[in-house]
């Protein structure tokens, strides 16, 4: 499984350069470049899907399409780390343990969720496996090309990230069935085993194949099991963790668990707590997906504190902003603004949590997240400041190639009631 | 030496404290920009609350003796916002605390008002996002759920925050059985012609007796025959709803419930409300004519495949230019949602899409408090009503904004809550623990 994935990645990586880019200068808006602060009145030139160049008084190549931007906002397009859109299945849920499970074969390009999401400026998402499992399955990181072909979606070379899920979800699931897990001892009981299980197969494997390699004779490989092909690939650093963890406790233990097994963790995931430990949280270099001020809708997330962003901040914790939502994944910016409300975090550190943050959790940051020269041409054109939660978006573009235009999608600017 | 401190502290303590008491009936807000919703705003405006009530609106009021003054330079004065279909002060905590909807498909004569818990944390998170009013419903997830009632976020025991009870009775068109009678839309419908059919025989039968009662209490007959019709709750609790005395709330998902509600409002003559969160648009003409307020949750809903992706955060905007009386429910995740205090996103959200400000804070305000039958007591800042007032840095359709003070039945709250009690503890701790290590 392993390998057909990486085989598919490495076609993608063939046809990306060539089959959909597009040149595109946007002239005349102000740029929020996130990374180099903000600039009036600026160009952004988007070459074969790269910007080729950001800033005032540039010189656009001859031949390339205008669009003239002049009085709106340009950011980079809105990165959503966890999602569960443009999928035809979400939770493999008949067993606690599905490493098997790669979510891009549930991946459908066509998806309406795809499409609404393209309308709030949102470019990149992982989409993923649900909470159900102690370790479900494998996540995919798509650029929301809506309706193309699966390849074109999936990101080439990206790492992605197996979901883990602790608390609640898998207790309820499994203990109303009368199965374990139904406590979080069980969670953890679960997670340990199967890593265990792991190591013990990468050895036979890593001991076959070094037999082989040296050329011994009359061997017998050992037999294939999809699931640990999958946990084999995470204890060889070829996937990270995205862990679901909602309560302090869950928090540190999956970070000593992953330091434990020497595996790669990126995100915690609706991480309701991670104000209460955002030391341990820095220190690990963990960064904290969730919502801004939702709480209370079960007891896990009763203490979610939408002030507690003020100390994950001080403390040095990489703040990410998320929708696990098909509905609030259409404004992400909107839910950015209210950090401003709780907390006096600069503005352009909360439009990092939705752009350049999730771009370093999926280990995208050199590649989106900011309008910078040689980074892909994902932009989000607002009306207004995009803070300003009266603003809307006008247009998603990808990679140069416009995905959402409001002039032609929007009921509002047809100016018709039904 | 200490004891003189003592004393002096303890004296001080005293005097605040008496201060403190003095000033609760008296505070003038100065200097800020006034925003009454009804009608035009006052940019270097003051208000003076006394007695619970708002007494004045005006600018340069001068301070009544021992008035506690609060200046709003540079802020917004708005009346406490209003929100509509919530669970605050049932919800309790997660697990065995919640007593929303009983077990029942008919269950009319269940009321909130028996189970609000002042201790409520959602009481105080809510109120410190600016709402200062909520409408608790007893449940949503039968055909027939129950009563409902309008709390103030302030007081200490149940009885002190009621403002209203019996505001409406909650009706859920879509509240299909698994396995058992209703089970299709067709089958709610019926179900409920059955129960109000039932009700008015009911109220019919309950009024001869009672007339005959009287006529045979006149004849002072010793023998008196009209023994009282024997009660049933079930049915006491319908007949104010099929007499057209108290409104009732019909929550529907889509046309098909839609159509069934305006149906059954017009063949029962209900005073009837629309709660929607998608296929009001088609209705919006048939609405507005009959004049049916409309409860609108679906502004965060996603529209249908073949729908414009801005269907619903345009409705809000659809509703205002066709006059139709409507207010804003955050809708999100239904009941036991207890982030009411997220009402402004859907606000914002349709003020993005066509809604003028105005119209917007109408309906998060005035226009939620006329629909509960509440609009001569709050929604508003005019002189007379209620001192229900919250402070912000802005507006409410800004995300951004914060709310400073907020004032409930003339009451200045503290800005504390279970979230910010959180913030303080857990700040501490990790920042000594950050220390120790360094």
């Amino acid at each position: 499984m392993g390998r057909r994935f990486i085989v598919i990645l490495a076609t993608i990586a063939v046809m990306a350069p060539c089959v959909w880019t597009q040149d595109l200068a946007l002239k005349g808006g102000t740029i929020l470049t996130i990374t180099d602060g903000t600039i009036k009145n600026g160009t952004v030139v988007i070459q074969n899907g790269k910007i080729t160049a950001v800033g005032k008084d540039i010189k656009i190549p001859r031949g390339i399409k205008v669009i003239d931007v002049t009085g709106k906002y340009i950011m980079p397009g809105v990165i959503d780390s966890h999602s569960h859109i443009g999928l035809t299945d979400i939770n493999e849920a008949t067993d606690p343990v599905t490493p098997q499970i790669w979510m891009w074969e549930a991946l459908e390009p066509g998806a309406d969720s795809i499409r609404k999401t393209l309308a709030g400026g949102v470019t990149t998402v992982k989409t993923m496996h649900g909470s159900a499992n102690v370790i479900g399955g494998v996540n995919v990181t798509i650029k929301l090309r809506y309706d193309r072909m699966v390849e074109e979606l999936i990101i080439p070379g990206v790492r992605q990230q197996l979901k883990m899920a602790l608390g609640e979800n898998p207790k309820r699931l499994y203990g109303s069935k009368g199965r374990s897990p139904s406590t979080r001892m069980g969670n953890a009981y679960v997670a340990r085993k199967a890593f265990i299980e792991a190591k013990e197969y990468k050895a036979k494997w890593d001991k076959y194949n070094k037999d082989k390699a040296s050329g011994k004779k009359d061997l017998t490989p050992p037999k294939k099991d999809l699931r640990m092909e999958t946990l084999k690939m995470v204890l060889e650093k070829k996937l990270s963790i995205d862990c679901h963890a909602y309560r302090a406790d869950e928090i540190v233990w999956i970070i000593n668990f992953c330091k434990e097994f020497d595996i790669d963790l990126m995100q915690l995931s609706h991480c309701i707590d991670g104000y209460k430990v955002a030391d341990i949280m820095a220190e690990a270099g963990i960064f904290y997906g969730g919502w801004v001020d939702w709480w209370g809708f079960k007891e896990e997330a009763y203490d979610g504190c939408p002030y507690g962003m003020q100390i994950m901040h001080d403390a040095g914790v990489k703040i990410v902003i998320n929708s696990d939502s098909p509905v609030e994944g259409r404004y992400l910016f909107r839910m950015a603004a209210k950090v401003l409300k709780y907390t006096d975090i600069p503005e352009n550190e909360a439009l990092k949590m939705i752009t350049l943050n999730p771009a370093q959790s999926l280990e995208l940051g050199d590649r989106i997240g900011s309008l910078e020269k040689g980074k892909d041409g994902d932009i989000a054109v607002f009306d207004k400041h995009p803070l300003d939660t009266t603003t809307k978006c006008l247009m998603t573009i990808i990679e140069g190639e416009i995905f959402f235009d409001y002039t032609k999608e929007s009921i509002t600017a047809k100016g018709g009631s039904r | 030496m200490k004891r003189i401190i003592h004393f002096v502290l303890m004296v001080f303590i005293l005097y605040a404290g008496v201060n403190v008491f003095a000033a609760s009936n008296t505070i003038l807000i100065k200097n800020g920009t006034i925003v009454p919703v009804k009608g035009g705003s006052i940019s270097i405006g003051d208000l003076l609350i006394e007695n619970g009530k708002i007494s004045k609106i005006g600018t340069r009021i001068k301070a009544p003796k021992g008035a506690k003054i609060i200046d709003a330079s540079g802020k917004y004065v708005y009346p406490g916002l209003v929100a509509v279909m919530t669970a605050v002060g049932v919800t309790g905590y997660p697990g065995a605390g919640n007593d929303t909807d009983e077990v029942g498909t008919s269950t009319p004569h269940m009321d909130p008002y028996d189970a609000i818990n002042p201790e409520d944390e959602c009481i105080e998170v809510t109120r410190l996002g600016g709402v200062t009013t909520v409408h608790t419903v007893s449940g949503s997830r039968s055909v027939i759920n129950g009563k409902s009632v309008v709390l103030h976020l302030e007081g200490n025991l149940a009885d002190k925050m009621v403002a209203k009870r019996y505001v409406a009775q909650i009706i859920n068109m879509g509240a299909k059985e698994q396995n058992k009678y209703p089970s299709t839309q067709p089958g709610v419908v019926s179900f409920l012609r059955d129960k109000f059919n039932q009700a008015k025989e009911y109220a019919k039968k309950k009024s001869e007796k009672d007339k005959k009662g009287q006529k045979d209490k006149t004849k002072k007959d010793k023998n008196d025959t009209a023994s009282p019709a024997k009660r049933n709750l079930e049915m006491e609790a319908l007949v104010p709803v099929v007499t057209g005395k108290t409104p009732v709330i019909l929550i529907t998902q889509d046309e098909v419930s839609i159509r069934n509600a305006l149906e059954i409002i017009k063949e029962y003559k209900l005073k009837g409300i629309i709660r929607a969160s998608s296929g009001i648009l088609k209705y919006a003409d048939r609405i507005a004519k009959e004049n049916i307020p409309v409860i609108w949750a679906g502004t965060t809903g996603i529209p249908r495949r073949w729908e414009p992706f801005d269907l619903n955060y345009h409705t809000a905007a659809v509703l205002a230019e066709k006059r139709i009386l409507f207010a804003f429910d955050p809708g999100g995740w239904g009941l036991g949602n207890r982030n009411v205090r997220d009402i402004p996103t859907s606000a914002s959200i349709s003020v993005a899409h066509g809604l003028s400000e105005k119209e917007a804070l109408k309906a998060l305000t005035i226009n939620p408090a006329r629909i509960l039958g509440i609009e001569e007591e709050v929604g508003s800042l005019e002189v007379g009503k209620t001192a229900n007032v919250a402070i912000w840095t802005g507006s409410p359709v800004q995300g951004r904004s914060r709310v400073e003070t907020v004032i409930i039945k003339g009451n200045l709250i503290p800005m504390t809550s279970l979230q910010t009690r959180l913030y303080e503890k857990f700040k501490k701790i990790v920042f000594e623990r950050m220390k120790k290590k360094k």
